[in-house]
């Protein structure tokens, strides 16, 4: 796996540890669909932050398109 | 009533008010108490008249899913702005009446009663000698009506057959000035095949989807059911809406001993079609119009039994367990199923975890009626439109992008609805109806109540012509 990332500098620490937020490769599993993507994650306990317009975003499409009518 | 009739006790778990229902008198269609009663693995719903006697008629076959596990428990959601009062109670306060249980998912516009076809299985009395057209001003206001009634909600051309009218175009760029995100042409496809250009001239009016009346895929099933050989027309209507980049839903009638053994290849016609061609919904015989003697029950097919057929006649492919009642209309009303297609052309369940599951189609909590309306307008308008084009200017980033692009595009929906005729009629379904055809005075009226039809053929509500 290559270590370069694409997510943006941020100053995010993990509000249990305090640890800083380092880009991870992680997979998100919904539906019995899994999905790997870069997200930050905590270097210590590994809680994964997921963005705000991400979760408004993309997974709330897939999430719709997954999910019964 | 005879003796080996026992009341079905898993209803009082599975379908909330117990066995007890009401229903109508298929000969007087006065309002009548019904019963639902299992006999061996099927459910009967039973009724008498103290004028015209008892009637019964099949309303679910087999265990698989169970009767009593399919269900979808929701609080009702009352019409804001009901048109009508409760006077002599359901089914015959239509309009909608302030007890009505659920918002308007689809509102039905009947803009001719002309029809190319003289089908023997028309709900709509299409072909009788008929009214004139309603004129545009008349269609302007049934948008208008709708769209105070029914808010936001999906709209569908119907008729008779909607392409007998020359100014279609017209009528969808109508609906589409006054903000309905998806309107939909309910059509035998016969113009759509003879025309060329006619798709691609419906597609720049605004039209979203067309739901296609497709009985199979030999001219056996066309000639029992329609009177005509239509193979190659129904082939050529969808290439043409194919190629004008409407999006296509295929709508077998399924009556037994006719086509109920080729749901399979309909199914298999469909997923060769490619990416456009957006699901099957199928819609099992009911029994409108004239009727001397009750329909028997073997000419009846129930939606366990088209989910049975569909997983036999696939190969396993699809499973009963991929289906789930809908959120919307009541549990037994439909069943449907979200898909992926797959590399080599064939479907997985887009929730792969329900297969895996070992809970039930049910779902134990009852949510409000006005949130499966909202879920189900917003399903089908994305599900049965052609996929929109992935505008993005850059890569996919990750897989939940790239699931995002291919998943738009490669979905697909498998779907059922039973229509309840005078024999069916359950008035706790029909309280939860969703689709809704607009009367010619203004009202929306339930589906089933508008079409219902006593065994002579006298309407409800549909009027005389």
């Amino acid at each position: 796996m290559s270590d370069l990332s694409f997510l943006p500098e941020t100053n995010w620490r993990c509000g249990k540890c305090g640890e800083k937020l380092t880009p991870r490769i992680t997979n998100v599993e919904y539906l019995g669909n899994t999905f790997t993507m870069e997200l930050l994650a905590c270097e210590k306990c590994g809680l994964v932050l997921i963005p705000e317009d991400l979760a408004r975003g993309r997974m709330f499409e897939v999430e719709q398109l997954l999910e019964d009518k | 009533m005879t003796t080996n009739m026992q009341p079905f006790s898993a209803l009082q778990r599975g379908h909330g008010s117990g066995h007890g229902t009401e229903s109508v008198c298929p000969v007087c269609l006065k309002r009548i108490p019904a019963r639902k009663i299992r006999r061996g693995d099927d459910v009967v719903l039973a009724k008498q008249c103290p004028e015209h006697g008892d009637f019964e008629a099949v309303v679910w076959r087999g265990r698989r899913p169970s009767f009593a596990d399919w269900t979808n428990a929701k609080t009702p959601s009352y019409p804001e702005r009901p048109r009508t009062q409760v006077r002599d109670g359901c089914p015959y306060d239509c309009g909608l009446c302030p007890e009505h249980q659920q918002h308007t998912c689809t509102a039905l516009l009947e803009i001719t009663s002309r029809c190319d076809l003289g089908c023997p299985v028309c709900f709509a009395s299409s072909g009788e000698p008929e009214r004139s057209d309603p004129d545009p001003a008349t269609i302007r206001g049934w948008f208008d009506r709708v769209r105070e009634d029914g808010g936001e909600c999906n709209v569908q051309l119907s008729g008779g057959e909607p392409t007998m009218r020359d100014d279609l175009p017209e009528i969808i760029a109508m609906g589409r000035e006054r903000c309905f995100g998806f309107i939909q042409l309910n059509t035998n496809g016969l113009r759509l095949a003879r025309e060329a250009d006619y798709a691609r001239k419906l597609k720049n009016a605004g039209l979203s989807s067309v739901f296609l009346q497709f009985d199979g895929v030999r001219d056996a099933t066309h000639l029992a059911l329609r009177g005509r050989p239509l193979n190659s027309a129904k082939r050529r209507a969808v290439d043409n809406c194919l190629e004008a980049g409407l999006g296509v839903v295929l709508v077998p009638t399924v009556v037994p001993g006719v086509n109920d053994e080729e749901l399979g290849d309909i199914l298999s016609f469909a997923l060769k079609a490619g990416p456009l061609l957006r699901g099957v919904h199928f819609q099992p015989v009911s029994y409108f119009g004239r009727y001397p003697a009750p329909p028997a029950d073997e000419n009846r097919i129930t939606l366990p039994e088209i989910m049975a057929a569909l997983e036999r006649q696939t190969g396993g492919m699809v499973k009963v367990e991929d289906f789930s009642p809908p959120g919307c209309e009541h549990a037994l009303c439909s069943f449907h199923g979200a898909f992926l297609r797959t590399e080599n052309g064939d479907l997985r369940p887009a929730r792969e975890a329900k297969r895996s599951c070992c809970g039930g189609p049910n779902r134990i909590e009852p949510h409000p009626a006005a949130e499966g309306a909202r879920k189900s307008i917003g399903y089908t308008a994305r599900q049965w439109a052609a996929p929109s084009c992935s505008c993005a200017t850059e890569k996919p980033s990750d897989s939940l992008s790239m699931f995002l692009e291919q998943a738009q595009t490669w979905s697909f929906s498998i779907s059922a609805m039973v229509f309840q005729d005078a024999w069916t009629l359950d008035l706790a379904r029909l309280k939860e109806c969703c689709i809704h055809v607009l009367s010619p005075d203004g009202r929306l009226v339930p589906f089933c109540a508008y079409n219902l039809t006593a065994a002579d053929g006298r309407p409800l509500y549909r009027r005389r012509p």
